[in-house]
């Protein structure tokens, strides 16, 4: 059962304010370097990609290693000039893309 | 034509008694009628079987806290006759050897010891023992099985219990009558008495932080889940406000079973009577609900009666388990987690804490294993680590303990899931 994307984005800031956002998706983050208990490698499974658009436009994005640990936390700033809409994207090693919005209004 | 009115009597009567037992309790759990509870079988998974991943060994021959198994201490020192000769780079490997029972320098400083690191301060610093004008048979008899000069002792018998033998003690020793200078630290870290005990201080209670809070709506989700009797939690229990103090008043004593009964036993056996759920103490459901039930008492008091006639034995019994000296290590609760022994000092790396505070931060997320445990696994774990066999979940002994650490905290306030290492 997939779980959602967690964040904390403020509902409301002013124009030209800078913002923290916080991001945290489950996933195991598998890092295809441990093995199991019969000596296999259990194979590599994590999200490669992270991005965060707001109103289309690119704020910030990651490229993810097999070294973030599971259930990878990101927190990033973004200046704010107007009200809309974040986009966020999390992307898994077999292409399942995650995806979520959050609106802000700035005043 | 009689026959059908008494069978649809009969039906109308089965419906209202299912009606009653449905109704909804708004009256906290110490309403006069008792709460329905699964009486009959074991409420986890049975025959019990090992985590997977925890160490495999069969240590049926020692102490656990149901059985009495251990041999007993010996009476005398046993002789040992003209100096030990050993290898002491042999006993120098050994002390700080991890398989053989945490070795001795989970413990004790000893100067050098095979430039292993954070040894521990249970026990004295061995730095200068060589030069202590200790005689040889004192010292393979204290590694022996110190019993016979402190029958208190907090040292493991590793010779009596099969952990060393008869050679590797006599090297042990001729590597303790090398030790004749204070041990020099390659760090402040490295010296347990300078070493910073941990604080926790996060916030165990922030989602981003904590997954243990994602079983909250895993829990709040099957609230609302109908069981095979086609009913769920919410049939009757569709406020959680009277729940606000019942997390802090567990576990209890249960008269119908003959024993304490905590949060996880009790989800089992009261959703196995009411809707029909079998969520096997620490299955994911269970856990879950454990968290949640917890988690609704939060900022309350820990409170649990041990006034009643069985509480008050049970709280007994509880106690004396805690001194109980378990497993091929020897070891009681006590040895580790009473402060007049090991507790608030090292065992190696690791901080011991006593047993106020150990408590109220149960069900926990682990975030070394990526898992939210509940105390009964942590019993568990505790014992096969001390090279001791663990019980089922459901055991009574854990039971009991649980009323004793409970009652040992109480007053403490309650922050579920806790976050810990």
């Amino acid at each position: 059962m997939a779980e959602k994307p967690r964040l904390k984005v403020p509902k409301e800031a002013k124009k030209g304010e800078i913002i923290e956002i916080k991001t945290l998706l489950s996933h195991p983050m598998e890092t295809g370097l441990r093995k199991d208990q019969a000596g296999n490698v259990i194979p590599r499974k994590i999200l490669n990609k992270f991005t965060c658009e707001f109103n289309g436009k690119p704020v910030f994005s990651a490229d993810l290693e097999p070294a973030v640990a599971a259930n990878p936390y990101i927190q990033f700033n973004a200046k704010v000039d107007e009200s809309g809409t974040f986009k966020f994207t999390w992307t898994d090693d077999d292409g399942t893309v995650t995806t979520t919005e959050e609106q802000i209004k700035v005043v | 034509m009689k026959k059908k009115i008494i069978s649809v009597a009969a039906v109308c009567a089965a419906t209202a008694a299912v009606i009653v037992a449905l109704a909804p309790d708004h009256a906290p759990a110490q309403a006069k009628k008792p709460v329905p509870l699964a009486l009959d079988g074991p409420a986890a998974q049975t025959p019990w079987k090992r985590y997977a991943g925890w160490p495999t060994r069969d240590m049926s021959k020692f102490n656990t806290l149901a059985n009495l198994a251990s041999p007993p201490a010996p009476k005398e020192p046993r002789k040992v006759s003209g100096p030990i000769t050993g290898d002491a780079a042999n006993g120098q490997k050994l002390v700080a050897d991890r398989n053989r029972g945490g070795s001795c320098l989970a413990c004790h400083v000893m100067g050098p010891a095979g430039n292993a690191d954070l040894p521990g301060n249970v026990g004295p610093d061995l730095s200068e023992i060589g030069k202590a004008g200790r005689e040889d048979e004192w010292l393979f008899n204290y590694v022996n099985d110190a019993r016979v000069y402190n029958p208190e002792t907090t040292m493991p018998p590793w010779g009596s219990h099969g952990l060393f033998n008869d050679q590797e003690i006599n090297d042990i020793v001729a590597f303790l009558k090398t030790l004749n200078s204070p041990a020099t630290f390659r760090s402040t870290v490295d010296d347990p008495l300078k070493r910073p005990a941990p604080v926790e201080n996060r916030d165990n209670l922030d989602d981003l932080l904590n997954p243990g809070m994602w079983t909250i709506e895993r829990a709040q989700t099957l609230w609302k889940t109908n069981g095979p009797k086609n009913a769920s939690c919410a049939t009757c229990h569709a406020d959680v406000k009277v729940f606000k103090t019942w997390g802090a008043s567990m576990p209890r004593w249960e008269p119908r079973l003959n024993k304490v009964l905590g949060v996880e036993e009790f989800v089992f056996r009261h959703a196995k009577a009411t809707t029909g759920a079998e969520w096997l103490m620490q299955s994911d459901e269970n856990t879950a609900f454990a968290v949640y039930l917890r988690y609704l008492a939060n900022g309350q008091p820990i409170k649990v009666d041990i006034t009643s006639a069985g509480a008050k034995q049970a709280y007994e019994r509880g106690k004396a388990l805690t001194q109980r000296k378990l497993g091929q290590l020897n070891f009681s609760c006590l040895d580790c987690h009473d402060p007049s022994k090991g507790a608030l000092k090292w065992i190696r790396g690791q901080w011991l804490g006593e047993q106020k505070g150990q408590y109220d931060h149960f069900p926990t997320w682990r975030t070394s294993l990526n898992a939210v445990w509940d105390i009964r696994k942590r019993f568990q774990w505790c014992q096969v680590n001390i090279r001791a066999d663990e019980l089922p979940p459901d055991a009574k002994e854990y039971g009991d303990l649980e009323l004793y650490l409970a009652s040992v905290n109480a007053g403490l306030k309650l922050s579920v899931p806790g976050i810990r290492h």
